[in-house]
């Protein structure tokens, strides 16, 4: 139960980390769509299903490449289970050599109780400094951790550090406690075990019995055998310097191993047992509370929570970006007959280099209606037709880009006016009436009418520029800067 | 439930009809050029929450041949009554007609119930020789609205918002390319008043759009803490066998490192620089000027970088004092109170010192060779030695911030990232400069930070962030 909680808390970290890579936008938008499929389905959004989700979709049979899957086992998960198996086996180990030594009986002497409830004490002992250390996150052996990769600051594991060693070790204490439950009944067995009790302090028996009886008290209902009697105490007592022990029926000094097995089940291995449960729980609420506090569930939650806004940027034309460069250039002004002003060009007036000179000035385009347009080409027409190199000069406004209707202007001209006319288009400039303004258009609404000019393949149409302050302005030919 | 509104924005060529469309809709891939014809059929952008859409905006083509269809228009139309039906049978008797491709585009969505979005350029003086197309837009019926943008430097919007008041419900100033964040939110609010049940969605829409711009700007100050905490404490690092050992002298291996450690850093700030556009939706600034060429005089490494964003020495005293205060606490809570604070004092005093007489200078970190253990050595280069690296990469950062969050989609200038003259930190509160300082040092110290220290790290960018615009708006 822990180890799931653990695995998920893992499992969620590695995620979080995987999308620190992925665009926000992306990362919203699919938990966002997680969390309104679970809406759809009546179902709570939890972390289990955000991971099984993910896990879902993301499957890719036969793929290849360095992509693990969010439940794949940890790598530092992997060196905490190599840990306790380490700490288990180490345990078996020790507590098989442990206990041969401490009922090690070459039939000498006896085996010497009070040192095996010496040593099963010092085993409580440790089992209780373990939990009490585990629950208060003291941990010494954090450096030889580190050492191991095990205590990495960054992990998200770190949390619970002292519940995992804690783990570890009482795990690794249980494992000596059975074994030494097991050597002991093996060599029970197999052996004559004679124990016997000896102390250089000044105690009689009853004072040992009475420690014993206390000692035994946690299974005194569970196993009253197993609780030694005063007359038992009072003959297996024995001192080293008197050899002579054969006062005492040999079978009375067998009869302690009861007690001792009860001793090492209820403070050796009860006690270890107690912390490894201990461990288990914190883990279990430790997991939890890592899960809920880790800065990357705000964030999910938040993703979870917040709709997500298309602004509509999907659609993208700006590969389809008209060419807008052109090889046309501007022709010298041509001494025309003829000025029309297109969509109010020239309104107010025009200036003066331009309005002077020509046989015939009209008004096309913008508010004129198509019946005046059609008029003003067949008025035009007849005058140009009496002319030996007619030409006509077309006024509009700069800034105002070149439209179809104009295209349709001059095609329907074309059609009414000589075939040798000439049509120089004079895209002016919105400032042109400003006396100390240079009369020129600026390069980049001069370029939209040049592209307009090469557009309609005809070299008799084409762009000028003059310089409109010059009387000369019809014979002076003036390129715009940066073409 | 209500079909979402629709809203066709129409007009004369070159008006700024997809500028208006590409700013509204966070689209830097809207083709925008000075060429009539760059919007060639209609285009939807929708806006949409959660995949419901709340309103559509659509770009079309500018009028071609306004006249003609108005002649055609009032040819089939015996009463004002029958307007709206004779601009559908217009567009219907047209749909395949190349002469009037783009005003069947731009009159299509109309017919199916769009709202009108006029374009004009303000900074052109108002002609009425427009007037046949506006007189179309009326014949729709539809609900209009009229939008002055400028384009060029010049400004006739008085005069604009005269005339359109007589053809329009509604007449906006809206600067496509200058237009603050919050005028984007108005004029939607606007679209929304155009008819009573669009003002909901637009509401709705207009609400999402801020909390989205929140959110970007929480997310900016994650990555952008990250980055600096990355940065800072990077070291380059390289293992030599013992005959690669011998073979290379300590200079060459110093050189390499520090090339190897130069190139790092380099590539993280552009990537933050990309992950932030990215975040704003900015995907073609980098397309335009790959080469970035426009950072090479401001390089992060550059003296006139340090010189801009670094700190002075009574900035960085004032800072590592508290940095070195906070330190000094925890002396003080292990005493369990009884060195009266001394703790945080001396702690203070010895942070304010370091920064003071170490802080002026942007001292590059020191190669660091280990001894030759089991065949082995190792060469790092790294983490850098001065907090004054971390100032400058920052201010560059939220300077970089600042400018993709104030552009809009439809720039397609060059980001000028300009230096600054005087110094943005100041206006920041004295909490989070100590925080900032703190991570700085820690990072420095290739000491690791704390969950704890980096949400407060990430708050106090956020703070430095809000500093910053407050900074430039005074600067303005």
């Amino acid at each position: 139960m822990a180890d799931s909680r653990i695995r998920r808390l893992l499992a969620f970290d590695r995620q979080v980390r995987r999308d620190q890579a992925q665009s926000p936008i992306f990362v919203h938008r699919r938990d966002r769509r997680f969390a309104l499929d679970c809406q759809a389905r009546n179902e709570t959004p939890s972390v289990e299903h955000w991971l099984e989700h993910l896990e879902r979709v993301g499957q890719v049979s036969g793929s290849g490449g360095t992509w693990s899957k969010p439940g794949a086992p940890d790598e530092t998960l992997t060196r905490w289970q190599r840990l306790l198996s380490v700490f288990a086996f180490s345990g078996l180990i020790l507590g098989i050599l442990t206990m041969t030594g401490l009922l090690y009986y070459e039939g000498g002497q006896r085996i010497n109780l009070t040192a095996l409830l010496a040593f099963a004490g010092l085993q409580c002992l440790l089992a209780v400094f373990t939990i009490v250390q585990s629950l208060v996150n003291w941990q010494p052996w954090h450096r030889v951790l580190r050492r191991f990769r095990l205590g990495d600051r960054q992990s998200p594991l770190k949390p619970l550090t002292p519940a995992m060693m804690a783990r570890v070790a009482h795990t690794g204490g249980l494992c000596f406690g059975l074994a030494g439950v097991a050597t002991l009944l093996v060599l029970v067995v197999i052996q004559d075990l004679a124990f016997g009790w000896s102390t250089t302090l000044s105690t009689g028996a009853d004072g040992y019995h009475r420690l014993l009886t206390m000692l035994a008290w946690p299974w005194q209902q569970l196993w009253p055998a197993a609780i030694p009697d005063l007359a038992l105490v009072e003959s297996t007592r024995f001192f080293r310097a008197e050899p002579d022990l054969e006062s005492t029926e040999p079978g009375r000094w067998g009869q302690w191993w009861p007690f001792v097995l009860m001793v090492w089940l209820f403070y050796v291995v009860m006690p270890r047992l107690a912390g490894l449960i201990v461990a288990q729980i914190q883990l279990h609420i430790r997991a939890r509370r890592a899960l809920a506090a880790h800065p990357g569930m705000v964030a999910l939650e938040y993703r979870m929570e917040t709709p997500t806004v298309d602004t509509g940027n999907v659609n993208h034309d700006g590969a389809d970006r008209p060419d807008e460069n052109t090889a046309a250039q501007c022709q010298p002004l041509p001494d025309s007959q003829v000025l029309i002003c297109w969509a109010g060009a020239g309104d107010p007036e025009l200036p003066d280099s331009l309005s002077a000179g020509h046989l015939l000035t009209e008004q096309a385009g913008g508010q004129c209606s198509l019946d005046d347009d059609q008029q003003t080409i067949e008025r035009c027409a007849e005058l140009l037709k009496k002319q030996p190199e007619p030409s006509v000069t077309l006024v509009a406004r700069a800034w105002e880009p070149p439209i179809a209707e104009l295209s349709d202007f001059i095609e329907q001209a074309r059609h009414h006016w000589p075939e040798k006319t000439r049509i120089a288009l004079l895209p002016l400039p919105n400032d042109h009436a400003q006396p100390t303004n240079p009369q020129t258009t600026r390069p980049r609404q001069l370029s939209q009418w040049l592209r307009f000019a090469e557009r309609a393949g005809d070299e008799r149409i084409f762009v000028s520029q003059p310089d409109l302050r010059s009387p000369q302005s019809r014979a002076y030919d003036r390129q715009p800067e940066g073409l | 439930m209500a079909a979402a509104p629709v809203f066709a924005v129409v007009g004369h060529p070159n008006k700024g009809k997809s500028s208006v469309v590409a700013t509204l809709s966070q689209n830097d891939g809207i083709a925008i050029a000075l060429e009539p014809g760059t919007t060639k059929k209609r285009q939807d952008y929708p806006l949409s929450i959660d995949g419901q859409v709340l309103y559509t905006l659509v770009d079309t083509p500018g009028f071609q041949r306004p006249r003609r269809v108005l002649e055609w228009l009032e040819a089939h139309s015996a009463s004002v009554s029958d307007r709206a039906d004779t601009v559908r049978a217009f567009v219907t008797q047209f749909a395949d007609n190349p002469q009037f491709v783009d005003e069947c585009e731009l009159l299509a969505p109309l017919t199916e119930g769009a709202g009108v979005i006029y374009v004009v350029d303000g900074s052109i003086p108002y002609s009425p020789q427009h007037e046949a197309e506006m007189t179309i837009l009326r014949w729709t019926g539809r609900p209009s609205l009229a939008l002055i943008n400028s384009i060029g430097p010049d400004d006739h919007s008085d005069v604009w918002e005269r005339a359109l008041g007589q053809f329009f419900q509604v007449v906006r100033r809206f600067d496509a390319v200058r237009a603050p964040f919050e005028h984007h939110l108005g004029l939607l609010k606007t679209f929304g008043q155009l008819e009573p049940e669009w003002e909901q969605p637009l509401n709705e829409a207009t609400r999402h759009l801020s909390e989205q711009r929140q959110q970007r700007k929480r997310e900016t100050a994650i990555l952008i803490a990250n980055t600096l905490e990355n940065m800072m404490s990077y070291r380059a690092k390289r293992t030599l066998t013992k005959t690669q050992a011998a073979a290379i002298s300590d200079q060459a291996l110093g050189d390499e490192l520090r090339n190897q450690w130069y190139r790092n850093q380099r590539q993280k700030e552009e990537q933050l620089r990309i992950a932030i556009e990215q975040l704003y939706q900015h995907n073609r600034i980098q397309r335009q000027e790959p080469e970035l060429v426009w950072h090479s005089e401001h390089d992060l490494f550059s003296e006139r970088s340090r010189t801009a964003w670094g700190v002075n020495r009574r900035y960085l005293a004032t800072a590592g004092f508290g940095a070195g205060a906070m330190g000094g606490i925890g002396i003080d809570a292990a005493t369990l109170g009884y060195s009266l604070g001394a703790g945080a004092l001396i702690g203070g005093i010895v942070g304010a010192a370091g920064s003071y007489f170490y802080g002026d200078r942007l001292s590059l970190p020191v190669l660091s060779t280990g001894i030759l253990n089991n065949g082995l050595k190792t060469a790092s280069f790294g983490p850098v030695q001065d907090s004054q690296f971390g100032y400058v990469v920052f201010g560059r950062a939220v300077n970089h911030w600042w400018h993709i969050s104030q552009r809009n989609h439809a720039g397609r200038e060059l980001l000028d990232l300009g230096p600054a003259d005087d110094h943005w930190l100041e206006l920041l509160d004295r909490q989070s400069r100590r925080v900032i300082h703190q991570v700085f040092e820690r990072c420095r110290k290739n000491r690791s930070v704390d969950e704890k220290t980096r949400q407060n790290f990430r708050s106090a960018v956020a703070a430095a962030m809000d500093a910053f615009d407050q900074w430039r708006l005074n600067q303005i």
